[in-house]
């Protein structure tokens, strides 16, 4: 059908809503509450466009034939003026920041907004600084993205609470975000259009420890490698891995390793644990326990299936747990004056280290943007630094290990290594196809020494419960299965450069497979320096030493 | 008063022995539109949700809010019959077994009679093999669950947002099902189309209330004189203005002939017929901030214009009354209140403008007097 | 603390209609505490915040204890040009409250409402389901001296 957008014909589909053939057509509305992915709720008011002499959301509004829309008009433009005006005033006064990441700011220096038009924003909320997350009402308008976010999740920790100016976006009873059932993935903050949710600040500390005498040492995560660019303008998907080990040797860190390390020790402990669970035929499906936010999630809400959840650690854990043992001692460095670094896609990852189970094995964890933001602080040029490698004891990994960062990831890794090491066979094709992508839920089969074994993929909390009835109802068809809380796997995590959207996090994934693809060694129990860790320290997976330092245990929260 | 004709059920026989469709054309060539104050035609409303698939549910708007409105509780106190009634023949017509009608909080008092009836009713349709469940839910304190949408939401168990219209609830209503929902005068009305041939589609019931010694429900027809209406109310002092509720509008007094299109005309709104009557001992910049404080605390909070925008309006009011305005602020409420009126999600916050609008056209001198 | 009047509130709404089943709860509790929501919240499935949120939403519903006596004094236009704001006060010097507060022996409860239909009978006030019309100071006094 046609319509006219500004005087000009345009041909479009049935069915599309006015925002839609707009950015089809490079015209440019300016949005704020709606997500794509999401159902449009037309609260903000922001994308209003004229039609017919009235005024209607185009985010919502399906295009008619022959409709003729105005987006630009004056009565557009005063409604656009006021609307922002009056949201710049809920939110605190002073952020006339200019940050790529602040959606509100931009629309308001686009229409022009120099100063405020109304009296201070009239509420003050104490802000609530929790372990992983904080909120702040103050900054926020509103928009409700947030609470779309959780519900996506199905978490469901927050929700629009009071009435009128009143209203506020809380937990029950306005209990804090860490006395709720929050798991901390950040889906809100990747979110939320104006900060009024960041991760809480370890940026200070970190300097701190790096300023002092301690032997302070970072591992960063495969996700990172695939997403710091975007902070310094490269494009989606570019791999920096070699810029990223030389900005953190520039800032100061003893000692740059990968926890991709971490990842193929997870793997060979995960297989073997796998194998056992085969065998004895017990604790079947096992899940996969590397994802923080999923762990509090079941914890919440299925803690009578935490039998099914795999003992192993996640890899930075693991990584911290053998950098506190085999490589103090190795290294002949004082346990007090060790500092374990974590820079993460996560922001449960935060939450995770405190956990009394993790005996502070990880001292710290930087999301990707802290890391981004250090690196700006110390005035670091990222875009002309020369690649450089990790160091070696913790430092080698294997394409498995890469690709943990992506939803399928982990459950393609550990196919690699629990094939080959139950059946001594190599794989033909070592890629997981049906088990990559963007997909809610991925499935697939092989056969391991004459058993048939049926693995599947869960991605994104959301999509988490059916299959969890399904154990519950003792209908559950697989023995492995992988859950990742972020939609995308860890690349799409809360502590991601915003924006996270689904053409970004496809191309992040990317680079991860890639990744692999280019790597020398691409199975986790190939990697000499885990044959090597077993060899002189852990002996072989699941011994008693592995199980003390490599496995945790898990806590029936309940909701 | 016509309306309090109670009809003694006496509509639900006829009723059983015609057809559905025939009730709904009964119903359009009366040209009965709603009471509620939007005015749609109630026999296209019965058609569309007939029309419409699925399980179909009637729902009973008895969340009368506008303030200066209690035409609905005369009408439940004194003719619940004809209420519960009509809720059956709406139910008959588009074929729904279900019903609710959402009492509003404040007229609790009214519940248990209404029970009463119900039960009773409930007797006399399954004798005549039409078979219509009603409940009475309690609305809890929410200007806003007067909305159509906002009642759904209501009765679904969710805060009492507006939806999105398209799309309506004749298609996805309640629980996402084909819903009919109307005011307590319009199914009060439809015994009376059903057993009167004579049926009066020009009675309006209007609440007069305010700065008059005799503030009642009168049943006049539409077109009667406003003059009229007032005399009626015998007031003490000169009339100065009369407000259509809170989201009418104002006009000054003067003869008006009281129908939808003359109110419209001058600028304000008939709607649910609401005359709030204003001597000249009132300041008309103070029953300007009175309403806006209405609005501000029934805003349900959902939209930028509305929940930010009522705030902002009473806040430059008081600056005004304080005498601590200027020029600009007068402009600033004045932007405020198209864009406001223009960009709302609902029909709370579109209308919520209206009552200074026309006081700023026709009273504007009493807000530039207190300024700077 | 035995959810037993909760569980049977659940029983009774097989539909699982929320603002009936908070009024219930609030009729035999006088409010929603928050104990009881999440119960409510863990039995029926629907999130804790959302209930939170509904609860919050409406202005009969409490999440906390209220006064004996819930006074709820309008002041939309048809009673405010009756003089329903010098009631306010009278009644908030009488109590020794302000509007949204109880009284410390949880005798009385003010709030200030918005139209409650009453506007034939204004200035009008509604007490726990009473209506109480053409008020003046004097009535109020007689009014709240009555109520024990």
């Amino acid at each position: 059908m046609k319509i006219t957008i500004n005087s000009k014909e345009i041909e479009c589909q049935d069915d599309k809503t006015i925002l839609e053939v707009a950015k089809e057509n490079n015209i440019e509305i300016p949005t704020l509450c709606y997500q794509e992915g999401f159902e449009a709720r037309a609260v903000c008011r922001i994308c209003m466009v004229e039609v017919d002499n009235r005024l209607l959301p185009s985010c919502s509004t399906k295009a008619k034939d022959g409709m003729v829309i105005n987006t630009e008009s004056k009565k557009v433009l005063e409604a656009r003026k006021i609307n922002t005006e009056l949201l710049m005033s809920k939110h605190i006064q002073s952020c006339f920041v200019e940050s790529k990441e602040h959606e509100l700011c931009k629309i308001a220096k686009n229409v022009g907004i120099r100063q405020a038009k109304f009296d201070s924003n009239k509420k003050t909320y104490i802000v609530d600084k929790g372990i992983a997350i904080v909120t702040d009402n103050n900054q926020c308008i509103l928009c409700g993205r947030c609470v779309q976010a959780c519900q996506m999740q199905n978490v469901n920790a927050i929700d629009f609470a009071y009435r009128s100016y009143h209203t506020k976006v809380t937990p029950a009873y306005e209990n804090k975000l860490d006395d709720s059932v929050c798991v901390n993935c950040g889906q809100c903050l990747l979110a939320c259009p104006v900060n009024a949710i960041y991760e809480k600040d370890d940026t200070k500390e970190v300097l701190k420890a790096l300023k002092g005498k301690k032997h302070v040492i970072v591992q960063a995560a495969p996700s990172v490698r695939a997403s710091l660019g975007e902070e310094f303008d490269l494009p989606a998907g570019t791999l920096v891995t070699g810029k990223m080990v030389s900005s953190l040797r520039k800032l100061g860190f003893k000692k740059v390793f990968d926890t991709q390390f971490g990842a193929d020790l997870t793997i060979t402990e995960e297989a073997a644990e796998l194998i056992e669970r085969l065998k004895e035929n017990k604790n079947l499906p096992m899940i996969t326990s590397c994802c923080p936010g999923w762990i509090k999630y079941i914890e919440h809400f299925y803690p009578e299936l935490l039998n099914h959840v795999s003992t192993c650690k996640s890899p930075h854990d693991m990584f911290g747990a053998i950098a506190k043992s085999y490589y103090k001692d190795k290294y002949k460095i004082n346990k007090k004056d060790l500092i374990v670094v974590s820079v993460m896609p996560c922001t449960a990852k935060k939450f995770e280290i405190q956990r009394k189970e993790m005996k502070k094995e990880v001292d710290y964890v930087l999301t990707t943007r802290e890391l981004a933001r250090l690196i700006q602080l110390k005035k670091i040029k990222f875009n002309s630094l020369a690649d450089e490698d990790f160091d070696a004891a913790l430092g080698l990994s294997s394409g498995a290990g890469t690709i943990f960062g992506a939803s399928g990831g982990v459950m393609e890794a550990a196919l690699r290594t629990a094939y080959e090491t139950a059946t001594g066979k190599k794989l033909d094709m070592l890629e997981f196809n049906q088990i990559r992508g963007m997909s809610d839920f991925k499935e697939g089969s092989i056969v391991i020494n004459g058993k048939l074994i049926n693995f599947a993929v869960v991605n994104g909390l959301g999509n988490a419960k059916e299959i969890l009835e399904q154990i519950k109802n003792k209908e559950c068809k697989y023995e492995f299965i992988e859950v990742m809380a972020c939609p995308g796997g860890c690349i799409a995590g809360g502590g991601q450069p915003k924006p996270t959207n689904k053409e970004i996090v496809e191309k992040r994934m990317q680079a991860l497979y890639t990744n692999d693809k280019n790597s020398t060694i691409r199975r986790s129990h190939e990697n000499p320096a885990i044959i090597n860790l077993y060899k002189e320290f852990l002996g072989r997976p699941l011994s008693e030493k592995a199980e003390r330092l490599l496995h945790t245990s898990y806590i029936k929260r309940g909701t | 008063m016509k309306i309090l004709q109670n009809s003694n059920f006496m509509a639900l026989s006829k009723t059983a022995g015609m057809k559905p469709e025939e009730i709904i054309e009964l119903i359009k060539k009366s040209g009965l539109t709603g009471r509620g104050g939007a005015c749609f035609p109630t026999g296209l409303k019965l058609e569309f949700t007939r029309n419409s698939q699925g399980e179909k549910y009637v729902i009973a708007n008895a969340d009368e809010g506008e303030p200066g409105t209690f035409k609905d509780k005369l009408i439940l106190e004194k003719n619940p019959n004809n209420v519960i009634e009509g809720m059956i023949i709406a139910g008959y017509a588009i074929g729904a077994n279900k019903g609710y009608l959402y009492l509003r909080g404040e007229y609790s008092y009214l519940k248990n009679k209404l029970q009463k009836v119900i039960n009773n009713a409930k007797k006399i349709a399954d004798k005549l093999k039409i078979y219509f469940d009603i409940e009475i839910i309690s609305g809890a304190g929410a200007y806003i669950c007067g909305d159509e949408t906002a009642i759904i939401e209501s009765v679904e168990g969710n805060r009492g947002n507006p939806r999105l219209k398209p799309p309506f609830p004749a298609n996805h209503g309640l629980f996402n099902k084909p819903t009919l929902i109307n005011n307590v005068e319009t199914l009060a009305n439809l015994p009376l189309i059903i057993l009167d041939k004579n049926w009066n589609n020009n009675l309006r019931l209007f609440s007069l209330s305010g700065n008059v010694t005799k503030p009642d429900v009168y049943e006049l027809e539409l077109g009667a004189s406003l003059k009229k209406l007032i005399s009626f109310g015998k007031p003490k002092n000169k009339i100065k203005a009369i407000y259509f509720g809170c989201s009418g509008g104002c006009l000054p007094y003067e003869d008006i002939t009281l129908n939808n299109e003359a109110v419209k005309e001058k600028g304000a709104m008939l709607g649910s017929c609401a005359i709030i009557a204003v001597d000249e001992k009132h300041d008309i910049v103070d029953v300007a901030t009175n309403i806006a404080k209405f609005f501000e605390y029934e805003s349900c909070g959902k939209c930028t214009p509305c929940r930010e925008g009522t705030m902002r309006v009473l806040e430059l009011l008081e600056k005004i009354s304080l005498k601590k305005a200027a020029n600009e602020d007068l402009e600033l409420l004045e932007e405020l209140c198209r864009v406001i009126s223009a960009t709302s999600l609902c029909g709370l916050g579109q209308s919520s403008t209206n009552h200074l609008i026309t006081a700023l056209k026709y009273f504007r001198n009493e807000f530039t007097d207190k300024l700077k | 603390m035995s959810f037993k009047d909760i569980d049977e509130i659940i029983k009774e709404r097989k539909d699982n209609l929320l603002l009936p089943m908070l009024q219930a709860i609030q009729a035999r509790f006088e409010y929603i505490s928050e104990a009881n929501a999440h119960y409510l919240s863990r039995k029926t499935g629907i999130p804790f915040s959302k209930i939170y949120g509904v609860i919050t939403f409406y202005e009969m519903l409490y999440t906390e204890p209220k006064g004996k006596y819930i006074i709820r004094i309008c002041n939309s236009p048809s009673c405010y040009l009756n003089g329903s704001l010098n009631l306010i006060k009278f009644l908030e010097s009488s109590l020794k409250i302000k509007s949204g507060e109880t009284t410390k022996n949880r005798k009385f409860s003010l709030e200030v409402v918005s139209c409650i239909g009453c506007c034939d009978k204004a200035p009008a006030m509604i007490i726990n389901n009473k209506v109480y019309g053409n008020l003046t100071e004097k009535k109020i006094r007689t009014i709240i001296l009555g109520l024990k």
